[in-house]
């Protein structure tokens, strides 16, 4: 359908110029609108549409070589949308019903989505396929969040409809898998489209990728606008003139909810590039900032590492970051050296230091926390290991030479938020001192769905999300120092522990509560997971067979390699209540490998 | 012809490929790129790079998620480059 859309929208001079080649040259959404700039402030998503639509703005997608494939305004989307909604209502779903979509870097993925909304549907986005050697795991994966969605409808792409077809044939709520093409032709139902109300569903946000226990942040409409309005009115401050570049995943909250959502709400244009397409030409994305003279990017510090690490010193002279006022930095923790080695090696091509916005957030609340103060670059602080460790205190490092660690600011909380950070025993801490990050506020889930066991463990009495975060409040601003042991951070991604625990209790050598999985990391903070097996196997071809087996499987879920160690049964630690303890095991392995340079004081302990 | 193209795309792979991953194992058609070579992330995506910038292809990232051995990625690019 976009490929039409693009032609329609081409102008006509173009249109109908001769031209040898039958390509029709696109012209991208314009940055200034015709329309007055809202920000924010509606009361649904749908509504924030219609009002877009009457502009000239909207979303336009770039191929891997940089040229403009198809363009999406803002008004084209309202219309594909309310079309495709008549198709979605001749399946005569309740109100609610989820659809999940495979959610690549293509405006079917996004009419899709606010077709859903239309139609009084629950739209979720699924991954695509990301690993070498993940087609079964992968599958594996997107069955997990069909049936814990319970799924009425599963759509993608034709590269990706033949994975969701095995996903969705041992799915028993799932009533039709198709195409957009293939929805677009399904018998539509006239119907009057009715508004959404701020207390229901917007839509699913999976956050991990457990085949076992997949996890479904819900958010609702209301959640939903409170947090686009605190993110474009006081964490960007977004002004007519702003324009954003977006290579980050649309099924990521950073992704969703910063990228297309935000965007959307303020009647911005964004160019997009293909997830795949910046990892391999990082270069693509600074490009699309420079030519378009975007404002506003925001990537993980993984994202920033790969421009560091890829770009050559000879493309830099085409480069002109000085239009880039605001680049978000979120998703994982940041360590400011990351930071500073973009900032020196793009300085030459006018990126300004000053535009570094740390920020820090999570899906459970939609997508942002805090924001740091736009214009004054990435703020941190240096303090005592000794005390840290010790004390669990971030104290100001008072005499140089003493062994420092360095934290990032990630600013203040969004109107209508508050963090707090708690001990062990759930009592509140003063400044400087390190514990559980919690959050409570206007934009928290309602819960994960279908899963009240996850959801008792995240939302604590009084509405208080327990982030998973540990760190400290300092002057009124947030410091990250670490996560828990049940996440693992490798390269920008977020792996629970538990799934990789998981997949190695699928082994028929492996039996329940006998494998834990924790992260070591190098001085250069790298991070390596280490998978620690209680194993009775005896023979070397056994053992062997069960390591390489193991590192596969995570690899092939992953995409990261990891150590794994077999020890003897009753090795790993537990708990008074036989649960295992991945602290201790953890430190178990430390004390057997002699890594000597490990910070312990990230973890206060297993959730 | 077919078959020195196939030949040149498998030759070039296993080139990179022992360059990439700096080690000691013979790398042949059968060798597996996950638990043979431990291909991380950032390896895989310039031996991506390298693949599309000298075969003038595009791999689409949902065929990886089938390819396993040297063999597999081989087949993959001469499909892309030489069929349909």
């Amino acid at each position: 359908m976009s490929s039409t859309i693009t032609k329609l929208n081409a102008p006509l001079t173009q249109a109908f110029d001769f031209q040898p080649s039958s390509e029709i040259q696109l012209t991208p959404t314009p940055t200034l609108n015709s329309l007055s700039q809202r920000l924010a402030g509606f009361d649904t998503l749908t509504s924030a549409l219609e009002y877009a639509a009457n502009g000239t703005t909207g979303y336009n997608f770039y191929d891997a070589k940089g040229n403009l494939r198809s363009v999406l305004p803002y008004s084209r989307l309202r219309a594909n949308a309310r079309a495709l909604a008549q198709n979605l209502a001749g399946f005569e779903l309740s109100r609610g019903s989820r659809v999940a979509i495979i959610a690549d870097t293509s405006p079917e993925f996004i009419e899709l989505f606010f077709a859903c909304r239309y139609a009084g549907l629950v739209p979720f986005a699924m991954p695509i396929p990301v690993n070498l050697g993940s087609h079964a795991i992968y599958v594996q994966q997107l069955r997990g969040m069909l049936e814990s969605s319970q799924a009425s409808i599963a759509l993608a792409n034709l590269d990706y409809i033949s994975f969701l077809e095995e996903a969705a044939a041992k799915a028993n709520h799932v009533q039709w898998v198709g195409t957009p093409g293939k929805l677009s032709e399904a018998p539509s139902k006239d119907f009057n489209i009715l508004p959404n109300l701020p207390d229901e569903t917007a839509y699913l946000q999976f956050t991990s990728g457990s085949t076992r226990t997949p996890r479904g942040v819900v958010i609702t409409e209301r959640a939903l606008m409170s947090n686009l309005q605190g993110i474009v009115r006081n964490g960007l401050q977004i002004r007519p003139t702003d324009r954003s570049a977006s290579w980050l995943p649309f099924y990521h909250d950073m992704g969703l909810v910063g990228l297309v959502l935000a965007p959307m709400v303020t009647q911005i244009s964004v160019d997009y590039l293909a997830t795949r397409d910046f990892a391999i030409r990082p270069l693509q994305w600074l490009r699309l900032i420079s030519r378009n003279r975007c404002t506003v990017a925001f990537s993980q510090p993984f994202g920033l590492k790969l421009c560091t690490l890829r770009v050559r010193e000879s493309d830099l002279k085409e480069l002109d970051l000085n239009c880039w006022r605001a680049a978000g930095i979120g998703a994982e923790m940041i360590r400011p050296d990351t930071l500073r080695n973009f900032a020196e090696k793009f300085a030459s091509a006018g990126f300004d230091k000053n535009a570094f916005l740390p920020c820090y957030g999570l899906a459970e609340s939609t997508l942002a926390v805090t924001f740091s103060p736009l214009g004054e670059g990435c703020k941190s602080i240096q303090v005592d290991s000794k005390t840290l460790i010790d004390k669990k205190m971030a104290a100001r490092l008072q005499a140089d030479g003493r062994k420092q660690n360095e934290f990032v600011n990630c600013g203040r909380p969004l109107p209508g938020h508050t963090v707090k950070i708690v001990d062990e025993e759930g009592q509140q801490l003063s400044e400087k001192m390190v514990g559980s990050v919690l959050v409570q506020g206007d934009s928290l889930m309602t819960g994960y769905y279908n899963n009240p066991e996850e959801t008792n463990k995240a939302l604590k009495a009084g509405n208080w999300l327990d982030t998973g975060d540990i760190g400290f409040l300092f002057e009124g601003d947030l410091y990250i120092t670490g996560r828990r042991t049940d996440v693992i951070i490798v390269n920008g991604r977020n792996i629970r522990a538990q799934d990789i625990e998981e997949l190695a209790e699928q082994q028929p050598e492996v039996r329940s509560r006998e494998a834990s999985a924790f992260g070591i990391n190098d001085e250069d903070g790298t991070t390596t997971i280490v998978l620690v097996i209680e194993c009775r196997l005896t023979t070397v071809t056994e053992r062997q067979s069960l390591t390489t087996r193991l590192q596969q499987l995570v690899y092939m879920a992953f995409g990261v390699n990891c150590v794994v160690e077999l020890v003897p049964p009753h090795t790993l630690p537990r708990t008074s209540s036989g649960k295992l303890s991945r602290f201790a095991a953890r430190q178990g392995y430390i004390q057997r490998t002699n890594v000597s340079s490990q910070l312990s004081f990230v973890e206060s302990g297993d959730r | 012809m077919t078959e020195s193209n196939y030949n040149e795309i498998t030759s070039l792979l296993c080139d990179r490929l022992s360059t990439l991953t700096n080690s000691n194992i013979e790398i042949t058609p059968d060798t597996n790129l996950i638990s043979q070579l431990s291909i991380d992330s950032i390896k895989l995506l310039n031996l991506i790079m390298e693949i599309e910038d000298t075969f003038d292809v595009s791999i689409p990232i949902n065929a990886l998620a089938d390819v396993q051995t040297v063999r597999e990625l081989a087949d993959l690019v001469y499909k892309i480059k030489f069929a349909s």
